[in-house]
């Protein structure tokens, strides 16, 4: 109110004058849809499907192999030569070798969740602070396919841990598209679906700092 | 509250209805309807075609990702603007950290040297001191005298009320008064 009554607009040359700041050219409408479409397309084509391998580092290779060892011992699978988990056809009645698989499938997922923890607060604060890492987007699809592998798993019998990993899922796919054009805008949209999803949170109420949890709930 | 003036219309609603089920048609024609005011903000608020592109594009590319948020508590133009001052800014104040990481280079070159040599006339004058405005006064600035958008618009797209917005313009227009005396003086001697 008391703006209104105090203020008086500017001189005419000035409003006049200001009309030619930054004064927009026409438009590049169909340069900018067609960018925009092209996004959307390849945003909708993100390698979701199972099984499919994608290059891998040998040293994050090795770690999806020992991870996949465990989630396979978890599960009561047997592996292929190349680390893949086979099902097998009879888990048999319970036994003493149940309860190992399910402690090895318990400390597994609750080391994926670890790393994905420290990896998501890595990647929020440099995102915070302006940088970039290149390597942010190659750990993602290595943390991708362990959460994937998980996915798989009985513990997705709890219902927490399945919604948790499906939303990391959402958020690891995003990183691992990140490219050198996509990153400035893409990057604020991920962290923004972190806050909202609280998959932080989530991820310490889990994975207290410090100890691998392998209770029950994992 | 203003919900009749500022409030979505029953237009804006079924638009948002076509394109969240999926009707292309219906996305293009949102895209039509708003891209040259979501650019013209963006290209005022970066004085620059690229970035102004770029911009435009993550705004859509944002609104469309969220558009089931839009409650339509706002016009979509509103709803719209709002995403896209959130990408122009955060956009800006990156590459503000980009640039400073230059500071050698920046302090070793006498950059402003050029524009004071030439004895700028009223315009290079006024958008010097447009540029020199605090980021929230030269927002409510363009957006206002030279967009014209209105303050319930401003306060919806900042996420600040109304009178702020006012107010906010009051001191930016004094602080081009005062960046322009000197000049405005020797124009009436």
């Amino acid at each position: 109110m008391k703006d209104d009554q105090m203020d008086r607009p500017l001189d005419e040359w000035i409003t006049d004058a200001a009309q030619s700041y930054h004064e927009p050219p026409e438009p590049p409408k169909e340069a900018m849809w067609q960018a925009l479409q092209n996004h959307r397309r390849a945003r909708h084509v993100i390698p979701l499907r199972r099984g499919r391998w994608v290059v891998w580092s040998t040293a994050a290779a090795a770690a999806v192999a020992v991870l996949a060892i465990g989630i396979a011992i978890g599960m009561g699978l047997q592996t292929d030569g190349a680390g893949n988990p086979v099902v097998a056809v009879d888990p048999g009645p319970v036994t003493g070798d149940d309860r190992t698989a399910s402690t090895a499938l318990a400390i597994t997922t609750a080391n994926h969740l670890a790393q994905t923890e420290t990896f998501l607060s890595l990647f929020r604060d440099e995102v915070r602070s302006g940088d970039r890492s290149d390597l942010a987007s190659a750990t993602a699809r290595h943390l991708l396919a362990t959460n994937r592998l998980i996915s798989d798993t009985p513990v997705t019998a709890d219902p927490a841990l399945r919604a948790l990993l499906a939303d990391l899922e959402l958020v690891l796919a995003q990183i691992a598209q990140l490219s050198g054009d996509s990153w400035e805008g893409e990057t604020d949209l991920i962290t923004d679906g972190l806050e909202q999803s609280a998959v932080l949170t989530r991820l310490q109420g889990l994975v207290p700092a410090g100890s691998a949890r392998t209770g029950s709930s994992l | 509250m203003t919900r009749s003036i500022t409030g979505g219309t029953a237009e804006d609603r079924q638009l948002v209805a076509e394109v969240l089920a999926g009707d292309a048609a219906a996305e293009r024609r949102l895209y039509d309807a708003h891209v040259d005011r979501v650019y013209r903000l963006a290209y005022r608020l970066s004085g620059d075609p690229d970035l102004a592109q770029e911009f435009t594009q993550e705004a859509f590319i944002r609104a469309f990702d969220r558009l089931e948020t839009f409650r339509g508590d706002a016009r979509l133009s509103t709803w719209l603007c709002s995403v896209a001052t959130s990408v122009v800014f955060n956009g800006l104040r990156k590459i503000k950290r980009f640039r400073q990481r230059e500071v050698g280079l920046d302090a070793a070159a006498p950059q402003a040297a050029p524009r004071r040599e030439a004895d700028p006339d009223l315009k290079e004058r006024l958008h010097a001191a447009i540029d020199d405005l605090p980021r929230g006064y030269r927002a409510v600035f363009v957006m206002h005298d030279i967009e014209g958008y209105t303050h319930d618009e401003i306060g919806t797209a900042l996420g600040i009320r109304p009178g702020t917005s006012k107010a906010q313009l009051s001191r930016a227009r004094g602080k081009l008064r005062q960046s322009l005396a000197a000049f405005a003086g020797g124009m009436a001697g």
